[in-house]
């Protein structure tokens, strides 16, 4: 009995269990800010203004031209404030972004992200009509979501 | 209130399980006496050598056993994080205390123990992250830190395993653990990579395994 006690221990005790881990981040670290464009003013239709709108913030390396309705665009890392500039051929407005930011733990693979809660925005009106808040909070779920109406 | 709850439903089990253990001790009439105290070593732990390399982490054990049947166990440990990522590199270091007691039941092998225990868990912890690198086509690269915070965990085990006596006084034991996790650990932006004694920072319940070598200071033994 004591026997079988022992072994059975043994064999218990040369089993060492791991994590099976890939090391590697397997999901989304992306946090932006989906900026839907909708043009109500009949003059800007007919101009397909959006064939030549971009969008870029004065302290981008970069701007973002995409021809697009649909903009995913990332707030600033170090600042509690993004200034984004809409251009076109003819007009420019520029949108201010009052936000938060939380620097969060992902997981030991994928490492920090930066989540934002925006908490106010203003804008010039050269053409922008208004600007509607879809939901407030950007987070890796590509929840953060705005409309802006021309 | 949570807490509350779940920190009174353990009291009344741990009361009623000691109950129960007086109940039976109360039909055999047999009174308590000092069988042996073991001091063990978490030798599992030094997996991590292997597996977690950025991990150091040691624990240890004391029991104080009564007739060879009920074991008051009280253990410690240190965990220490290095973990130098690509993007990150995180720090932490904390220690853990775990309080409770065994229940054995093998009777022809009195010396062996199989069984049954519950323990308490405490852990506290402090971590930081610093170099945290953020690559963006848009903003370019940007360092930022995350500045140090302490972090407490309770939680509650339930363990069953065995110990044998491979040499004089040297023990080898095994046990599956169940964790659930009381309060603590949690933290929405900063969530700690491992808490020590516990595991897993990201899940309530966990379900391990402990290796041990214990020493039995010879006094006391038939």
């Amino acid at each position: 009995m004591k026997r079988i006690f022992r072994l059975v221990l043994f064999i218990l005790f040369s089993f060492i269990a791991y994590n099976c881990s890939d090391n590697k981040c397997n999901e989304s670290v992306d946090v932006e800010l989906k900026a839907e464009i909708i043009v109500k003013d009949t003059i800007l239709e007919n101009a397909n203004f959006i064939d030549s709108l971009s969008i870029y913030s004065p302290l981008w390396l970069d701007s973002v031209h995409y021809s697009s309705i649909n903009y995913l665009l990332d707030l600033s890392p170090f600042s509690n404030t993004t200034t984004f500039i809409f251009t076109s051929q003819l007009w420019k407005d520029t949108v201010w972004i009052l936000h938060e930011r939380q620097l969060v733990y992902l997981s030991q693979e994928c490492g920090f992200v930066n989540y934002y809660t925006i908490d106010s925005a203003w804008y010039t009106s050269n053409n922008i009509d208004s600007i509607e808040w879809v939901n407030k909070k950007l987070t890796t779920q590509n929840d953060g979501h705005l409309k802006i109406y021309f | 209130m949570a807490i509350l709850r779940y920190t009174s439903s353990l009291i009344l089990i741990i009361v009623f399980s000691f109950q129960l253990l007086a109940q039976t001790t109360e039909e055999k009439k047999e009174p308590w006496k000092l069988s042996g105290i073991k001091a063990g070593l978490d030798v599992g732990r030094f997996s991590n050598f292997l597996f977690k390399p950025e991990q150091r982490s040691y624990a240890g054990s004391i029991d104080i056993g009564f007739n060879n049947k009920r074991y008051f166990v009280g253990e410690f440990g240190y965990s220490e994080i290095s973990l130098n990522r690509e993007n990150y590199d995180y720090r932490s270091n904390g220690t853990f205390y775990k309080l409770g007691f065994d229940y054995n039941m093998l009777k022809k092998v009195p010396t062996d123990f199989l069984g049954a225990g519950l323990r308490i868990g405490y852990s506290l912890l402090e971590h930081s992250a610093s170099s945290i690198l953020f690559n963006s086509s848009h903003w370019g690269n940007y360092y930022l830190e995350q500045q140090a915070e302490t972090n407490q965990t309770m939680w509650f085990e339930a363990s069953f395993g065995i110990k044998g006596e491979v040499l004089k006084n040297i023990y080898l034991g095994w046990s599956t653990v169940l964790k659930v996790r009381l309060y603590g650990g949690k933290d929405d932006s900063f969530q700690p990579y491992d808490i020590p004694g516990y595991g897993n920072a990201t899940k309530s319940i966990i379900i391990g395994a402990n290796y041990f070598i214990y020493y039995q200071i010879p006094f006391n033994r038939n």
